[in-house]
C-alpha cells in the first residue's frame, strides 16, 4: 500500500454524526438570535446594548463557530489528511461545551449576571482549549506529502487566530464578571477581540476552506498561487501590526495598518468573485449564488467599517456587523453547508458500502434555492432595520423562520442518511 | 480494461470524480491498473481503496493536479 496510507496511524474519517451534530444545532442558535430581535428590535440601536451583544454571540458562537468547528472535524482529515485520534469524543465534548457555553454567555449578556458570564466564558475557554489541542495533535501527525496547496497551513494559522480571539474573549468575560482588567482600554480590547475573531479566525478559515471548496464545488479554476500563498500570512502580519499599534497607542501606525488590513481583507472576496465569474458551470446553482452574495456582503461590510472607525455614529458598526456576520460569514457558511452536508452523507454511505442516493436527491435544488432566497431577504430586512427600528420585528421574524428552514433542510439530509443506514443494518425480512 | 487506461476526472463537481474512480476500479482484473487524474488528493478514495485491498501510488503534478496509479493485486 502507498506511503500515504501508511502515514495514517489511526482510523481517518470521523463518523458523520461527529460533524452533523454541529450542523444541526447551529441553525437553532441563529433562530434564537431572530427570536431576540423579534422581541426587542431596539437592540440594533447600538453594538453595546445587552441584546446586541447576546445576538452577536448567538450568531458568532452558536451559529458560525459551531459550523466551523464541526466542519474542521471533517475538513482536516479529508483535505489535510489530519485525523483526530478520538473524533467522537472530541465532537461530543466540543459540541456540548460550545452549546452550553454559548447559551450561558448569551444569558449572561441579557441578564448581566456575573455568574453566567463567568460560566459561559469558562466553558467556552475550556472547550476551545480542548479542541485546539486535539486539532494540533491531528495536524502534527498528518502525512506531509498528502497535503498539496496552502489550505493545511492556513487552517493551522486560523486555529492560531482562534486561540488569540478566544483568549481575548475570555479576558473580556472576566472583566465584565469580576472587574479584572487587562492593562488596555476596554473598547480597544473589544475591538481586538472582534478583529481577531472575524479576520484572524473566521476570515482565515473561510479563505483556507475556499482555496479548496470554491474550485471543487463551483467548478472554477484554482485561485492564483500567489494569492493562496501570501494572503493569510500577510493578513496575520498586518493584523498583528494593527494590534500592536493599537495597544501602544501609535495612532499613525493604527491608521495605516487598519486601512491596509481592510484592503487586504477585501482582496479575498474580490478574488472569489473573479473566480466565480470564470466558472465552467453552464447554470450556477443556488449555493453558487449564495456564495456570491456573501462575498458582496463581505465587501459592503468592510466598506461600512471605514465610517464605523472614523465617526461616532452608532449605526455604522451595527451595519458592518450585520453585513459581515450574517451576510458575509453567515451566507458563505449556508452556501457551504448546502454543498458539504449532502456530499458527506453520500460519502459516508458509500464508504460504508451502502448504495447512496444522488446528492441532488439528498438535497433538492429547489429546496435549497427557496431557503437561500429567504436568507437574502432576511439580510435586506436587517439592513433596513438598522435605519428603521420598527422593521426589526420583521427582520427578527424572517431570521427566525429562515434559520428553522435551514435546520429543516439539513435535517432532511440527515434523515435520509439515517434511514439508508438503518435499512442496511436491519435484519432481512423473512 | 486496458492496463494503461487513463481517466481524467478534473473539472467535475464532487462526488462525480469519486464515482468515476469507483467505476474504473470495479472494472479492473487482477494485474491490471488504471491511472486517475484529479484536481486534488482524494483522501476518502484512498480509504475505500485500502479497505478493498487495491494498491495505489499518488503523484502531485507540477500544475497541482494529482495522478494516481491504482493496481488490482
Amino acid at each position: 500500500m502507498s506511503g500515504l496510507g501508511a502515514g495514517l496511524g489511526y482510523d481517518a474519517t470521523p463518523p458523520f454524526s461527529a460533524p452533523l451534530r454541529f450542523f444541526l444545532s447551529a441553525p437553532l442558535f441563529s433562530a434564537a438570535a431572530g427570536g431576540l430581535l423579534l422581541a426587542d428590535p431596539g437592540l440594533l440601536d447600538s453594538r453595546w446594548t445587552p441584546g446586541a451583544l447576546a445576538t452577536i454571540h448567538l450568531l458568532a458562537l452558536g451559529f458560525l463557530l459551531q459550523v466551523m468547528l464541526g466542519a474542521l472535524l471533517q475538513i482536516l482529515p479529508v483535505v489535510a489528511g489530519a485525523s483526530f485520534r478520538a473524533p467522537l469524543r472530541v465532537a461530543g465534548l466540543t459540541h456540548g461545551g460550545l452549546c452550553a457555553g454559548s447559551l450561558a454567555l448569551t444569558l449572561g449578556f441579557l441578564t448581566g449576571a456575573p455568574a453566567l458570564l463567568q460560566l459561559g466564558g469558562g466553558l467556552l475557554g475550556l472547550t476551545l482549549a480542548g479542541f485546539l489541542i486535539a486539532a494540533a495533535d491531528a495536524i502534527r501527525h498528518a502525512p506531509r506529502a498528502g497535503a498539496p496547496g496552502h489550505t493545511p497551513r492556513d487552517l493551522h494559522l486560523a486555529l492560531g487566530g482562534l486561540l488569540i480571539a478566544g483568549g481575548l474573549g475570555l479576558a473580556l468575560t472576566l472583566t465584565l464578571a469580576r472587574g479584572w482588567r487587562l492593562p488596555i482600554d476596554f473598547v480597544l480590547q473589544v475591538n481586538l477581540h472582534a478583529g481577531w475573531a472575524l479576520l484572524g479566525w473566521a476570515g482565515l478559515l473561510l479563505a483556507a476552506t475556499s482555496w479548496v471548496v470554491v474550485p471543487m464545488f463551483h467548478i472554477t479554476p484554482a485561485y492564483p498561487q500567489r494569492l493562496a500563498r501570501w494572503w493569510a500570512p500577510l493578513v496575520l502580519t498586518v493584523l498583528t501590526t494593527w494590534s500592536v499599534g493599537a495597544v501602544s497607542e501609535a495612532s499613525a501606525l493604527v491608521l495605516v495598518a487598519g486601512m491596509l488590513l481592510l484592503t487586504l481583507a477585501a482582496v479575498f472576496p474580490l478574488a472569489t468573485l473573479r473566480q466565480q465569474a470564470r466558472t465552467r458551470r453552464s447554470q450556477p446553482d443556488a449555493a453558487f449564488g449564495a456564495f456570491r452574495l456573501a462575498m458582496i456582503a463581505l465587501l459592503a461590510g468592510l466598506t461600512a467599517l471605514i465610517p464605523a472607525t472614523l465617526t461616532d455614529q452608532r449605526h455604522w458598526p451595527v451595519l458592518a456587523g450585520i453585513l459581515l456576520l450574517h451576510g458575509g460569514f453567515g451566507g458563505a457558511t449556508r452556501a457551504m453547508l448546502y454543498k458539504i452536508v449532502p456530499f458527506l452523507a453520500w460519502l459516508h454511505l458509500t464508504q460504508a458500502g451502502i448504495k447512496a442516493p444522488n446528492v441532488r436527491k439528498l438535497m433538492p435544488e429547489a429546496q435549497a434555492r427557496a431557503q437561500l432566497r429567504l436568507h437574502a431577504l432576511t439580510l435586506l430586512s436587517l439592513i433596513v432595520a438598522v435605519f428603521i427600528p420598527l422593521a426589526g420585528h420583521l427582520a427578527g421574524a424572517l431570521l427566525f423562520v429562515e434559520s428553522l428552514w435551514l435546520w429543516w433542510n439539513l435535517a432532511s439530509v440527515a434523515r435520509i442518511w439515517h434511514k439508508q443506514q438503518a435499512a442496511r443494518s436491519a435484519p432481512a425480512a423473512v | 480494461m486496458s492496463p494503461h487506461h487513463i481517466i481524467d476526472a478534473r473539472g467535475l463537481e464532487p462526488p462525480e470524480p469519486f464515482e468515476k474512480a469507483m467505476e474504473a476500479v470495479a472494472d479492473l482484473l487482477p494485474g491490471e491498473s488504471v491511472t486517475l487524474v484529479l484536481d486534488r488528493m482524494p483522501h476518502p478514495l484512498f480509504r475505500v481503496l485500502e479497505r478493498d485491498g487495491y494498491r495505489y501510488s499518488p503523484l502531485i503534478r507540477d500544475d497541482g493536479s494529482v495522478e494516481i496509479l491504482i493496481e488490482c493485486p
